[in-house]
């Protein structure tokens, strides 16, 4: 243990923080405060996983290509716009889903369509 | 952005409205965005409590391509008229009043969050009772002719100008979305490019009512409303958005939609084309999407820095894993 507090620890400290002064608020503050708060649960669960390996295998294996992540998505947007792949095309509404549901694990676990998808 | 309205000036409106005594005590600002405010009258009319509600365009001048609030009023008695529940308009502001564009009209009691009529047990027999009302709603709304907005100017156009418009939008933010692009693709294949020939409400959700223990009592914001598909209202009422996690529930977190187009169909509708209606939900998920893309715009351009907006960017994948959800299931 070096007894410096790590990212992690510091953003739980700030989240602890905007609770008491959420209690403490009113109106707009109040709110901005609660969202603030969830922003950085965000930032937690990015920092525990990024979503970013999930979308860049769906890319790469859609694609069939090797290039930077937003290479690989303007890539796939012009295909699904000039008709070059749509929801026919084998396997790309799995692997898109999967690039969401990994996105979705750190953006909001709580939604719905998460939990219907990752249950069971 | 506070809107400056004195008591004195609204008093003196209201006053043209009744010839009994009226009192402003205050004006409390309830909501605003970039296009309108609205605000809680507190008055009393010869000495007895009339609780009012006043909207105004933000800034006194609607901003461009936004409804003027005179509009909204006078389109809002239309369809009081045609029977809907929606607040009755006492007076629209005129340019002597030097309250820029804006109405007042009657505040109806009961609870507007969505999340709260959802959930506690007091409101079960409301719920019970919204699917028909808002199908009896709807339909009344969808059966008006065109002629019966004559000199509102209302903005319309087919099913694909409306997608048209808003694929246009999204090549404007300049961003890659492939759930996105993969709906856009897929709407363009399937939706109708007939002209209108109905008005929809255009943002008919839960979110838009003011709900008591009898049900349905108004339905608000009516600045979207437009020339469209009546099936864009009935697959926008279903959203999963809507639904505050009630998923269970498509018809706006408390009702089936098969409950739905049944009475909306009993209630005068036209015949609710089951298919046609579920590319309207495909449509509202995407449309959802894209307003929080153009929300996180506000703040990533920096027009509007804010912590609300900056989060709402995190919502785009909701609304992606939910159209990916409509493609594999059919359903949601």
């Amino acid at each position: 243990m070096s007894g410096t507090p790590d990212a992690t620890q510091l953003i739980q400290a700030v989240q602890l923080f905007l609770k008491e002064a959420e209690s403490e608020l009113s109106g707009r503050l109040a709110f901005h405060a609660k969202v603030a708060g969830n922003v950085l649960a965000i930032v937690a669960r990015e920092m525990a996983g990024s979503p970013a390996a999930a979308e860049r295998a769906a890319l790469t294996a859609l694609t069939g290509q090797d290039a930077a992540t937003d290479v690989l998505r303007d890539e796939l947007c012009a295909r699904l716009r000039d008709g070059r792949a749509d929801v026919q095309t084998p396997g790309l509404v799995d692997a898109l889903l999967a690039a969401a549901v990994a996105q979705v694990a750190v953006d909001n676990p709580r939604y719905a369509t998460f939990k219907r998808v990752t249950a069971g | 952005m506070a809107l400056e309205i004195s008591a004195a000036a609204l008093e003196a409106v209201l006053a043209r409205t009744t010839d009994a005594a009226v009192k402003v005590a205050r004006i409390d600002a309830l909501s605003g965005g970039a296009s309108s405010a609205t605000f809680a009258v507190t008055a009393t009319k010869d000495g007895a409590d009339w609780p009012l509600i006043m909207q105004c365009s933000a800034g006194g001048e609607p901003v461009a391509g936004a409804m003027a609030k005179a509009t909204q009023a006078r389109l809002q008695e239309v369809a009081r008229g045609a029977g809907l529940p929606v607040a009755q308009t006492l007076a629209i502001f005129e340019p002597g009043d030097a309250l820029g564009d804006g109405f007042v009209m009657t505040r109806i009691d009961g609870e507007s969050l969505a999340p709260r009529y959802l959930r506690l047990p007091d409101y079960a027999a409301a719920r019970d009772a919204m699917t028909a009302q808002c199908a009896t709603a709807l339909a009344r709304l969808h059966a008006l002719p065109i002629s019966a907005f004559d000199g509102l100017p209302l903005a319309g156009g087919s099913a694909q100008a409306l997608l048209a418009k808003s694929f246009d939008a999204y090549l404007g933010f300049g961003i890659a979305v492939p759930a996105f692009d993969l709906a856009y693709s897929w709407l363009k294949e399937r939706l109708p490019d007939a002209a209108p020939k109905s008005l929809v409400h255009g943002d008919f959700r839960s979110g838009n009512f003011i709900v008591g223990h009898d049900g349905l009592r108004a339905v608000l914001d009516w600045e979207l409303a437009h020339f469209g598909e009546p099936l864009e209202d009935l697959g926008w009422l279903c959203g999963n958005a809507w639904r505050f996690g009630n998923w269970q529930a498509p018809v706006g977190g408390f009702g089936q939609r098969e409950a739905l187009y049944e009475a909306y169909e009993a209630a005068g509708g036209a015949r609710v084309d089951r298919d046609a209606v579920h590319m309207w939900e495909v449509w509202g998920t995407l449309r959802w999407g894209m307003s929080c893309v153009s929300l996180v715009s506000d703040h990533l351009s920096g027009r509007v820095k804010s912590v609300e907006r900056a989060a709402i960017g995190r919502r785009i994948s909701e609304n992606a894993l939910d159209l990916l959800y409509l493609f594999k299931h059919g359903s949601i």
